[in-house]
């Protein structure tokens, strides 16, 4: 699975986004979107709702949405705006049953915990909340195993060193995982180039992997970054453009 | 080519706006409604899911939503499309968070995928996944015979004692990936998370 990951840095920049990306044809490379809101201060969920309904306008893929969700009806009005997941970051490390409760609420299928990781100065990692403006006390692998063990649908792990970077994914970060992962996992954090999204595929504990990097914004980056995943034996999901213009078209 | 209106049901639980933007994109005009009234007098229904069984009954329920779907596709005869917990609402009950009635509109129970039956793979299922089903089903009209949609679930409808078309898809074990009969459809994945193979499924619906 390809995935892609798409972080807002400050609201209000829409036109801008509508300028430079064409999600409606940028999607068709892609397996899901993840759209994040990284704002530190005032994040303000009505602005972002609306920007999530016009970002995902004409856009077939799943698309999980977030950014400091701490209750259910900010939940709910990422579903109600585009999102069919919601991701949840600083909560996972506050109060334990908000996880369960979101989970009864719309499953544990609809729930993404994604966990930022930088390595301290001893070399160990730490585990990073707030937009990566708070370290998280304790071990990492511990607390990677605490929240595998929320009801939650999908683990997504980001490496904060190669965010960005594009000198490739931080595979030493699947060693935190506890032996039986129960849940599909999304490696996030430095990949730059469709071998960098290979990589991560071909190691048996990651499912799916996810870029913000600009290689996929700009021209068909993407789209060749997919062909030639395929090409290397990749499983990847096939659609046909053309199928459907010719469908309504009624031929 | 016109679509018919189609009443997209809304409960509070479900994507509405992924499946309102694929309908409006095919030339549909979707009215959202929770107006029992609205519903049985619907050219289609859609019943979206996203979200617990229990919670989406016990909403349906809250102000007839429930019989009015029922009293609609079964005395009205209005086809009725149901993705995902939508489906599963449509049979008789599901296992989920305790045993909790359904729909009954589909004459079989939505059960948990068990470890043993899913092999190496996880639980929840996620991710596209191909399907395999008979193009000349209403559904599938001009979809290959194993076509890629997007699953996310840890439940589906058992495939006992049914007699409609049922689209299957595998997952350590064969499972109902989609359901067909007379006015009643239904699909365990999300057509409108699928590309344009669920865009193109999505419009053999609406062209029913």
């Amino acid at each position: 699975m390809l995935s892609r990951n798409f972080r807002l840095q400050k609201v209000g920049n829409l036109e801008w986004l509508q300028t430079n990306y064409n999600f409606s044809h940028i999607s068709y490379s892609i397996d899901e979107l993840i759209v994040l809101d990284v704002t530190r201060e005032q994040k303000s969920s009505d602005e972002f709702c609306s920007i999530l309904k016009k970002l995902t306008e004409g856009c077939f893929v799943p698309i999980a949405a977030g950014g400091g969700i701490r209750s259910i009806e900010a939940a709910r009005k990422l579903l109600r705006a585009g999102a069919d997941k919601v991701v949840l970051n600083s909560a996972l490390y506050e109060r334990g049953e908000f996880v369960s409760q979101l989970a009864s609420e719309f499953g544990r299928q609809c729930i993404v915990a994604s966990m930022d990781f930088k390595v301290g100065p001893d070399g160990s990692y730490q585990v990073w909340s707030e937009c990566g403006s708070n370290c998280i006390n304790g071990e990492a692998a511990k607390w990677v195993e605490q929240v595998t063990q929320n009801d939650i649908g999908e683990l997504y792990l980001n490496s904060m060193d190669r965010d960005g970077t594009g000198h490739g994914y931080d595979l030493r970060l699947l060693d935190l995982l506890p032996k039986n992962m129960p849940m599909p996992l999304i490696l996030a954090g430095g990949a730059g180039n469709s071998a960098h999204l290979a990589a991560g595929l071909s190691d048996s504990r990651v499912d799916a992997v996810a870029t913000a990097h600009l290689f996929n914004f700009v021209g068909d980056g993407l789209r060749k970054a997919r062909s030639s995943l395929i090409s290397g034996g990749v499983a990847l999901p096939f659609w046909d453009i053309q199928l459907l213009d010719r469908h309504l078209r009624g031929e | 080519m016109s679509s018919p209106n189609i009443t997209v049901i809304d409960y509070g639980m479900g994507n509405l706006w992924s499946v309102l933007s694929a309908l409006s994109y095919l030339g549909s005009n979707p009215i959202i409604s929770s107006d029992p009234d609205e519903i049985v007098r619907a050219d289609a229904l859609l019943l979206p899911g996203v979200g617990s069984f229990r919670r989406a009954m016990s909403s349906l329920k809250e102000n007839g939503v429930d019989q009015a779907i029922v009293e609609a596709v079964k005395s009205k005869g209005i086809k009725i499309l149901g993705i995902c917990l939508g489906m599963q609402l449509l049979s008789e009950g599901s296992t989920e968070d305790g045993t909790t009635s359904g729909l009954g509109l589909i004459h079989t129970m939505t059960d948990k995928f068990s470890i043993e039956e899913v092999g190496a793979n996880k639980i929840p299922h996620i991710g596209f996944d191909g399907v395999w089903s008979e193009s000349n089903w209403p559904l599938f009209k001009g979809l290959k015979n194993i076509s890629d949609f997007y699953f996310v679930h840890s439940y589906r409808l058992l495939p006992v004692g049914l007699n409609g078309n049922s689209a299957t898809c595998n997952y350590g074990i064969d499972f109902l990936a989609a359901y067909e009969k007379d006015n009643i459809f239904a699909t365990q994945f999300h057509p409108e998370k699928s590309q344009t193979n669920g865009l193109i499924l999505l419009n053999n619906f609406l062209l029913q």
